[in-house]
């Protein structure tokens, strides 16, 4: 992605694309909800189901769309993401004659890697699956394997087609499109929380470690390490260590506002970032299978708190839910799906509450003991609702209204597949979501001169500290519980 | 939007030998934050250990 769209997503963006996202996920929400109502506004929505007979794999959500078929609602479904995108890209200020043409390339090329992903040779799973489709091997990913292929296309565009990468930067907004995702996942997890109430309160009370652990133990750390053994002056070390620590692109421009640092540090920082958790998404899910396959919470909070970048961060988690559920299951241990991407979700969103706060504290250490100068401006408290990730207020709304609804005996009963509905949409923000992240993530980055010292630092704290506290901590937290199986 | 002005710049900045020593309320920060952090996590790792997940 060029820098100037990095500066353009990162100036004076997050706050719109915040509220754009809870615009956005909170009408598909509703939309949803008018189902209690025999109002069916969203069944058009395309499917695709595990496949051998490519002609058969698509189809409509719901049977009273039937008469469109698979391909009509895939063409249903990429004309009215393609409207209400383009109208949200135009409150962003962005034109739609560079938006669409990008827009409409993405999710075409998305949706076919989730398509080719949900082929049986890499999605059957179990014995039983790869006999009924007739095939002799399979990669058992799963059709959330198709994820995965999103995400390598985009990186093969991103290393080797640097020009068409730079093409469908107008539609290339992986924050925007896991925001969105994760307005959606609030509802979803409320149904799920409402059958499990005890055991929902019991992870959220283990998701307040996550936050102590991410801004208190990991940011101290990465800051010391950045100034002392690396040398880094504070107008980058801080945005480091809060890009590091904390969420990645969003904390690090936080930050390098609250310390008046220059814009272009804090986006220097998070392009990086970015780099590094496409590193970790391709990495720690596999990690998590091979080795944390039995204890698949632990697993989820791991990626939740070690992938910076909330778009990877949660991608990871859906991979990791992917592989581990697939695993599970080859072992006749059938875990309830979103348990472990909800997990992995609800740490992620913990630790972005805190990030205008934690802006807040710093700028107000900087503005009344390190930048002293006759009549600069100080840290104001209003920084704290200015820099609030506003998307996790759609987050809430639809987590509240979601758990009304499940615990209402009127609409208890219809509420789970009306919310299956909703989570449709919330899977196609995700692939969106992965082939961006792959599209944003150019490696030979890493490699320009003079930024080697930026990239020693990011390298040491992760794979050093942040991944190994992490992991020991999610641990301490999770180890034994486990999601509850399929009825 | 204009262009990251002059990465030369900033990669010069990066590479540059002079440091800024750490400041008292730096060390605080640190100190204070990790101490804080270490309590918090113990504090919690005992709630965890004596309520039971449902």
């Amino acid at each position: 992605m060029s820098e100037a769209t990095l500066v353009a997503h990162g100036k004076s963006e997050p706050l719109t694309e915040d509220w754009l996202a809870v615009v956005i996920g909170g009408l598909i929400f509703i939309a949803a909800l008018a189902g209690l109502w025999g109002n069916d506004l969203l069944g058009w929505v395309v499917t695709t189901s595990v496949w051998t007979d490519p002609t058969a794999a698509l189809a409509p959500f719901a049977k009273t769309y039937a008469a469109l078929g698979g391909w009509g609602a895939l063409g249903a479904t990429i004309v009215a993401f393609a409207v209400v995108l383009s109208l949200g890209a135009v409150t962003l200020g962005i034109s739609i004659g560079r938006f669409l043409p990008a827009f409409l390339v993405t999710i075409i090329i998305a949706y076919a890697a989730w398509y080719l992903g949900s082929n049986a040779h890499l999605a059957a799973v179990t014995l039983a699956e790869q006999t009924k489709f007739g095939t002799d091997w399979s990669l058992k990913l799963t059709n959330e394997g198709g994820y995965i292929v999103a995400l390598l296309a985009g990186l093969i565009i991103a290393n080797f087609f640097p020009r068409f990468a730079d093409w469908l930067s107008a539609a290339i907004r992986p924050e925007l499109y896991v925001k969105i995702a994760i307005v959606l996942i609030g509802g979803f997890l409320a149904v799920t929380a409402a059958a499990k109430l005890g055991f929902a309160s019991s992870l959220l009370l283990r998701g307040v470690a996550a936050i102590v652990e991410a801004y208190l133990i990991y940011w101290a750390v990465v800051y010391y390490v950045a100034r002392q053994w690396f040398g880094f002056k504070r107008e980058w070390a801080a945005p480091l260590a809060s890009g590091i620590s904390i969420c990645g692109v969003a904390a690090a421009i936080a930050t390098g506002g609250a310390i008046r640092a220059r814009p272009q540090v804090a986006v220097l920082v998070s392009s990086l970032v970015v780099v590094f958790a496409v590193v970790e998404v391709l990495i720690l899910p596999f990690l998590a299978q091979t080795y944390l396959w039995n204890e698949p919470l632990v697993a989820a909070a791991w990626v939740g708190l070690a992938v910076k970048t909330d778009g990877a961060a949660v991608a990871a988690g859906g991979i990791t839910e992917s592989l581990l559920l697939a695993k599970n299951a080859a072992n006749g241990i059938n875990y309830q799906p979103g348990w472990i991407v909800g997990t992995t979700a609800t740490i992620k969103v913990f630790i972005d509450i805190f990030i205008g706060v934690w802006a807040f504290l710093l700028a107000w250490i900087w503005t009344n003991f390190i930048n002293l100068a006759p009549g600069a401006e100080r840290a104001k408290s209003s920084e704290i609702w200015q820099r609030f990730p506003k998307f996790i207020l759609g987050f809430i709304a639809t987590f509240v209204v979601g758990l009304i609804l499940a615990l209402t005996p009127a609409t208890a009963a219809k509420l789970p597949s009306i919310i299956a509905e909703a989570n449709t949409f919330r899977v196609l923000f995700f692939i969106l979501t992965f082939f961006s992240i792959g599209v944003l993530s150019d490696f030979r980055r890493l490699w320009q001169d003079g930024f080697g010292k930026l990239v020693a630092v990011y390298a040491v704290s992760l794979f050093g500290f942040v991944i190994w506290v992490g992991l020991f901590i999610s641990w301490l937290f999770f180890a034994g519980i486990k999601p509850p199986l399929v009825s | 939007m204009s262009k990251i002005p002059a990465n030369d710049v900033l990669k010069a900045e990066l590479n540059a030998e002079a440091k800024e020593p750490l400041l008292p309320i730096e060390k605080k920060l640190i100190v204070g934050s990790l101490t804080l952090g270490i309590v918090l996590l113990v504090v919690l790792g005992l709630v965890n250990h004596f309520v039971p997940v449902s």
